[in-house]
C-alpha cells in the first residue's frame, strides 16, 4: 500500500533518476505485509512438514534434549533406567511364559526383550503424539511455531531413549555368542519404523484429543492391548506354525519391525516374505500421509479448545 | 504517514462451545454447531513506531486479539497481516524444564521464542547478567525460587529485540526491587521496539506511554482514540453497565 508512490512527471533525467532511486529504496524497506495465521495447504503437509523440521532444527534439538534429559534426571541410576526397565519387564514375561507354556526356546528371554524395546518405542511415540497438542497448552498459548514440531520432537526423543535401551544387546551378543555384523543395523531400522508409525498414527487423533480427552484413554488401552497381538511374548515363527489363525495376526503392521530387529540380532536378514515387509512400509507411509494431512487440517480449530 | 506494520481487516474469530457426548453425536447428524464469538469486526491499522494500548473488561478479547496478531489463532474470517518479526511477551518462563540448569533453560526458552542459534550465543552473557542469578545459573531450575524463575524468564524474553512487541500484562512479578527493574526493562524494550501493542489494566502507565488506545467490549472495538478519551469512555461505560445491572 505504501508502494504506490505518487510520481510526478519530472523534467530532467537527473530528477528522474533520483525519483527512481528513492522508489527502489522504498521498495527495499517495505517488504509486503505477511499474512499471519494462514496455514499451508494440507495435502502438501506430508512433505512440507519435513522441511519445517529442517528449518527449525535448532528448536527441535533443544526440545529433544529437554525430553531426554528430563526423563532420567533425579534418578540415582539415571540413564541406566533406559536399560533396566525393559530388562526387568522381559524377566517378568519370561517367568510368566515358563509357567504357562513350559519349556521355551533358549533365546526366548532375549526375543521378549527385543519385543519390549521395539513395542515400547511404538507405544511411547504413539501416546506422545496423541497428547502432543493437549500437553503443550502453555507453549501453544505463548508463541506460534509449526505445531508438527511437538509430536516430532516427542518421537525423536523416544527414538533416542529407545536406542539407549538397545545398548542392552551388547552384553546379550557376547553372552549368547550371536554373530556381530552388518545385520545389527536392522535393530535401529526396526526401532525407527516403530517410532514413525506410532507418531503418524497418533497425528490423526491429536487434534481430536484437544476436544475429547477420551481419545487419550482409548489409546492407552490400545497400546496395552496391542502388546498381546504383537510379537512381544510370541514370535513371528510361532504365529506361522499356527496356520490360518496365526497368519491373521500378521496383518498387524507392528509384526515386521519387531521381527526384523530380532532377526538382525540373531545375525540374519529378515526371514519374512517380502510382501509382509512391503506391507509394513506401505502402512507406515500411508499413516504418515494421512496423519500429516489430518493434523495440518484440523490443528488450527482444535487448538481453540485448549 | 508512516507505513502500516499491522493490518487487521474484519477479523472474526469464533470459539467452539464445549459439547457433551450426546450433543456431539447430534452435531454429526445435523450441523447445529454452537459457537461464541470471541472477536468480531475487528479492523485496525497500526503504523510503524506507534505504541497502542488495549483496554477493556476481563474476557472482552484483549489477549485473544494479541494471539491472533502473533499467529496463534488463525482468524475465521478476515485477514491479519503483519510486517516484521513479532514477539508476544506473556507468561514468563513457559516451557522451563525443571531438571535442566538455568543456562540450558535459557537456551531452550529462547529457542521456543524463536531465536536463532547465533543470536542466543550472542545474547547469553547479557541474559545471565540481567537475571542476577550468579552461580545459580548452572544449577537445575527446580532449586530456584519463583522469583528467580521469573527473573530468568524476563531476562530471556527481554533480550529479544523484535520489530513488533506485544505485551500481555507481565508487569509486576517478584519482589519490589525486581518489579521496578522489570518495569524499567520492559519500558526499555518498548522504546527499542519499533511498534508496541500493550494490554494492561494500569491506565496510568498506558496514558503516559500510548499514542492511541483501543477500547474493546465483548470482542468488538468500540473506540479507537487518544488515551484520555478512551479511558474516560471506559469508565463511563463501566458505570452505565453497573447501573443497568442494578435496575
Amino acid at each position: 500500500m505504501v508502494n504506490q508512490s505518487k510520481k510526478k512527471v519530472s523534467t530532467t533525467p537527473i530528477d528522474k533518476l533520483h525519483l527512481e532511486v528513492n522508489y527502489m529504496r522504498e521498495l527495499a524497506s517495505t517488504s509486503p505485509l505477511k499474512n499471519v495465521g494462514k496455514r499451508g495447504v494440507s495435502w502438501k503437509a506430508p512433505i512440507s512438514n519435513l522441511a519445517v523440521l529442517v528449518e527449525h532444527r535448532f528448536l527441535v534439538r533443544n526440545l529433544v534434549r529437554r525430553e531426554v534429559r528430563g526423563k532420567y534426571r533425579n534418578a540415582l541410576l539415571g540413564y541406566g533406567w533406559a536399560v533396566i526397565e525393559p530388562t526387568l519387564l522381559s524377566v517378568v514375561y519370561w517367568f510368566l511364559f515358563i509357567m504357562l507354556a513350559g519349556n521355551p526356546d533358549q533365546h526366548y528371554a532375549v526375543w521378549v526383550l527385543i519385543g519390549v524395546i521395539v513395542w515400547g518405542c511404538f507405544g511411547k511415540s504413539l501416546m506422545s503424539s496423541v497428547t502432543s497438542l493437549s500437553g503443550n497448552t502453555r507453549v501453544i498459548h505463548l508463541v506460534y511455531f509449526p505445531r508438527i514440531i511437538f509430536p516430532s520432537t516427542a518421537m525423536l526423543a523416544t527414538i533416542v531413549t529407545t536406542m539407549m535401551s538397545s545398548i542392552v544387546v551388547i552384553p546379550i551378543i557376547i553372552a549368547y555368542g550371536f554373530p556381530i555384523g552388518i545385520h545389527l543395523i536392522l535393530i535401529p531400522i526396526g526401532i525407527f519404523i516403530a517410532g514413525v508409525m506410532g507418531m503418524a498414527l497418533g497425528l490423526m487423533f491429536a487434534p481430536c484429543n484437544c476436544i475429547y480427552k477420551d481419545i487419550e484413554h482409548l489409546f492407552r488401552f490400545i497400546v496395552r492391548a496391542g502388546f498381546f497381538v504383537s510379537p512381544v511374548m510370541w514370535t513371528y515363527e510361532m504365529a506361522v506354525q499356527r496356520g490360518v489363525y496365526g497368519e491373521m495376526v500378521l496383518w498387524n503392521p507392528m509384526v515386521a519391525p519387531i521381527t526384523i530387529a530380532r532377526h538382525g540380532l540373531e545375525g540374519k536378514w529378515p526371514e519374512m516374505p517380502a510382501e509382509w515387509l512391503a506391507y509394513t512400509v506401505c502402512v507406515t507411509i500411508l499413516f504418515w500421509i494421512l496423519g500429516n494431512i489430518i493434523f495440518r487440517k484440523y490443528e488450527p480449530e482444535a487448538v481453540k479448545h485448549l | 504517514m508512516s507505513e502500516t506494520v499491522i493490518s487487521l481487516e474484519n477479523i472474526l474469530l469464533k470459539f467452539p462451545k464445549k459439547q457433551g457426548l450426546f450433543a456431539f453425536i447430534a452435531g454429526l447428524v445435523k450441523s447445529n454447531k454452537k459457537f461464541h464469538t470471541a472477536l468480531s469486526n475487528i479492523s485496525l491499522e497500526i503504523h510503524k513506531g506507534e505504541i497502542i494500548g488495549i483496554i477493556g473488561t476481563n474476557g472482552c478479547g484483549k489477549s485473544t486479539l494479541l494471539r491472533v496478531i502473533s499467529g496463534i489463532y488463525p482468524p475465521d474470517e478476515g485477514e491479519c497481516r503483519v510486517k516484521g518479526n513479532i514477539s508476544l511477551l506473556a507468561g514468563l518462563g513457559t516451557g522451563f524444564s525443571s531438571h535442566q540448569t538455568g543456562r540450558e533453560n535459557a537456551i531452550l526458552y529462547a529457542s521456543i521464542l524463536g531465536y536463532s542459534e547465533d543470536k542466543i550465543r550472542d545474547k547469553l552473557p547479557e541474559i545471565v547478567e540481567f537475571s542476577e542469578l550468579g552461580e545459580f545459573i548452572d544449577e537445575p531450575i527446580r532449586t530456584y525460587s519463583a522469583g528467580m524463575k521469573a527473573r530468568l524468564g524476563l531476562a530471556v524474553a527481554s533480550a529479544i529485540q523484535p520489530e513488533i512487541l506485544l505485551i500481555d500484562e507481565v508487569l509486576g512479578v517478584g519482589d519490589p526491587t525486581f518489579k521496578e527493574k522489570s518495569t524499567n526493562r520492559i519500558m526499555e524494550m518498548v522504546e527499542e521496539a519499533g511498534t508496541v501493542v500493550i494490554v494492561s489494566h494500569s491506565f496510568g502507565m498506558l496514558s503516559k506511554i500510548c499514542d492511541r488506545i483501543v477500547l474493546m467490549e465483548k470482542g468488538e472495538i468500540i473506540l479507537l482514540g487518544n488515551p484520555d478519551e478512551a479511558i474516560r469512555t471506559y469508565y463511563e461505560r463501566a458505570k452505565k453497565g453497573k447501573l443497568e445491572e442494578n435496575e
